[in-house]
């Protein structure tokens, strides 16, 4: 459903992401892995359209997305999380969900007033539901701002899904927790998956990466060294040299 | 009520819907130093229309708001795309050019063998509307007033709807708002419209209060008051920019011994609030945190 072919992305004298192929299924939790600077977090912003790739294109359902600007790529299915968590500070729990359900309104809500406010029932009950999914319902009423680390993080994810996505990019989601959340993470990953919605899991973490994906490609100066089963990845000598070599003091 | 709490109280009305159309555009997080062109375009054109055409008041004030609005989403329009330090230049370039361009605008008829109309650096004498229809200072302080009402009641409507949301997601966060599926350029450009509107209204009142107006009553020291206004009463509800204004109008010039420094004493309040409160008294955090209170002690009644 996503393919990047020859994709490719210069700042200045940079090379940040270098002819890379990656071709994402239906409904697959695809990891995207590889040591700092190595062009993850490039190759999701050119998915997502917040700077147009240098060369080579990122086709989306059979559709290519060049020109496409970032809010339509939204509405086209494509929503993210960052890497530094990213909310709404000053607008509330509830609200922050909120602005992610508007911008994907169905025209046919009911009444002028609930159109006007963005709050039709169907609404309501949906981020309802999205709340109790995330743990997050005796929060509603709270400032983003005003949240614990934790649950801003899962705030995030809850907020990319209350979009409603196809597809969703999620940029490092495990930075900073503990493995208990890791392990809880792994279970919302799991759960959105199930609910019919493809992943790309770009991650450090190996608990979360070895456990949820089923494909794993490792990048390394912007180019593919690697791809298949996290149990391929794992033993593979490649990947072990660039990445594990690199990383001997991951907190992992 | 005498002559002078009517004027400073009126000023008060009429200020404050610049302020909030500065304080609309802070909330999307642009800053226009150029909110006095619209202001002087309401001004101009609402006079214009009603003491040279004859219109009644509602409708040469509906006209001065909706060519501001034009004006203000046309600069907005051409200069938000790329960001928010080329829109405020480009503010103030656009308001100093109506400005001058007022200097040697010269339109006038004659009506009663008087000649009345703008007549460049000489100003535009004579918008007698209120008189020729005995509305005293007082009733015409209430209209004013019953506008800005309106204007505070229309944008209160506005931040709790969709759209409203939408203006403090991009003024928090535009980037994120993008990836939110918000049309930014075209939010911006809408704000920047109602914007110009309010400040078009406010221009519209400023004419008919005054009955003379001149190039030189839109300068730059308006723009940036309104702005200030904003910065001082907090960006958190529309009703923080009035407090700002009360604040100026209302207390700087109520102590007299204050008088020869008034513009040192209100710079001096503005970089205290920047240092201090960044965003105003009434500032998001401590508006959401008084309205969290007040839903309580009403739960409490209630309960
Ligand atoms: N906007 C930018 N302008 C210039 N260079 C950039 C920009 N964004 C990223 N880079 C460079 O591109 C390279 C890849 O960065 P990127 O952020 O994609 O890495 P990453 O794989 O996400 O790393 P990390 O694991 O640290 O998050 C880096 O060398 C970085 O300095
Ligand atoms: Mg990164």
């Amino acid at each position: 459903m996503l393919e990047l072919k020859g994709v490719t992305k210069r700042f200045g004298g940079v090379q940040a992401v270098n002819g890379l192929d990656i071709s994402v299924a239906e409904n697959e939790i695809f990891g995207l892995i590889g040591p700092n600077g190595s062009g993850k977090s490039t190759t999701v912003n050119l998915i997502c359209g917040i700077y147009p790739v240098t060369a080579g294109e990122i086709v989306f359902n059979g559709k290519n997305l060049a020109g496409l600007p970032p809010h339509k790529r939204l509405r086209a299915g494509i929503a993210r999380t960052f890497q530094n968590i990213r909310l709404f500070p000053n607008l509330t729990v509830w609200q922050n969900l909120l602005v992610a359900r508007n911008s994907m309104e169905d025209v046919h809500s009911q009444s002028f007033l609930a159109r006007w406010l963005g709050e039709t029932r169907h609404t309501r009950g949906e981020i309802e539901s999205i709340l109790e999914f995330s743990d997050l319902a005796d929060k509603a009423d709270d400032l983003a701002s005003n949240l614990a680390f934790g649950e801003q993080r899962r705030l995030e994810l809850a907020r990319a899904a209350a979009a409603k996505p196809r597809l969703l990019l999620l940029d490092e989601p495990a930075a900073g927790m503990n493995r208990e959340e890791v392990q809880d993470l792994i279970h919302r990953v799991r759960g959105l998956r199930d609910s019919g919605i493809t992943i790309l899991l770009v991650e450090h973490v190996m608990q979360l990466v070895m456990n949820v994906t089923d494909r794993i490609c490792v990048i390394n100066f912007g180019q593919k060294i690697a791809q298949g089963t996290p149990d391929e990845i794992q033993n593979h000598s490649a990947v072990q040299e660039a990445y594990f070599g690199t990383t001997a003091g991951d907190p992992d | 009520m005498d002559a002078y709490h009517v004027t400073v109280l009126s000023n008060i009305g009429m200020i404050s819907l610049i302020a909030l159309s500065a304080y609309l555009l802070l909330v999307c997080g642009e800053i226009s130093f150029g909110q006095q062109a619209y202001f002087g375009i309401g001004a101009y054109i609402s006079g214009i229309a009603t003491a040279m055409w004859g219109w009644p008041l509602w409708s040469g004030m509906l006209a001065g708001g909706l060519i501001g609005a034009s004006a203000a989403a046309f600069v907005g329009a051409l200069t938000l795309r790329i960001n928010g330090f080329y829109f405020s230049i480009a503010t103030l370039a656009f308001a100093e050019m109506m400005r001058l361009l007022l200097y040697v605008f010269r339109y006038q008829v004659e009506i009663g063998g008087e000649l009345v109309g703008p007549d460049g650096e000489n100003g535009f004498h004579g918008i007698r509307w209120i008189f020729e229809n005995d509305i005293s200072t007082v009733e015409f302080m209430w209209i004013i007033y019953g506008v800005l009402a309106s204007v505070v009641a229309g944008m209160m409507f506005m931040e709790r709807s969709r759209l409203g949301r939408i203006f403090r997601m991009i003024g928090q966060d535009d980037m994120l708002a993008r990836m939110q599926g918000v049309n930014v350029l075209l939010y911006k450009v809408l704000a920047a419209l109602i914007a110009g509107f309010i400040a078009g209204v406010g221009g519209s009142l400023y004419a008919h209060s005054f009955t003379y107006i001149e190039p030189q009553f839109f300068n730059v020291m308006l723009g940036v008051h309104g702005l200030a206004y904003g910065l001082i009463g907090g960006l958190g509800v529309a009703f923080g920019p009035l407090v700002g204004v009360a604040i100026d109008i209302g207390f700087l010039e109520a102590i007299r011994w204050i008088q020869g420094y008034r513009m040192i004493a209100f710079g001096g309040l503005v970089a205290v609030m920047l240092i201090f409160w960044p965003r105003g008294i009434f500032d998001e955090k401590r508006w959401y945190s008084i309205r969290r209170c007040l839903r309580r002690m009403c739960g409490a009644e209630t309960s």
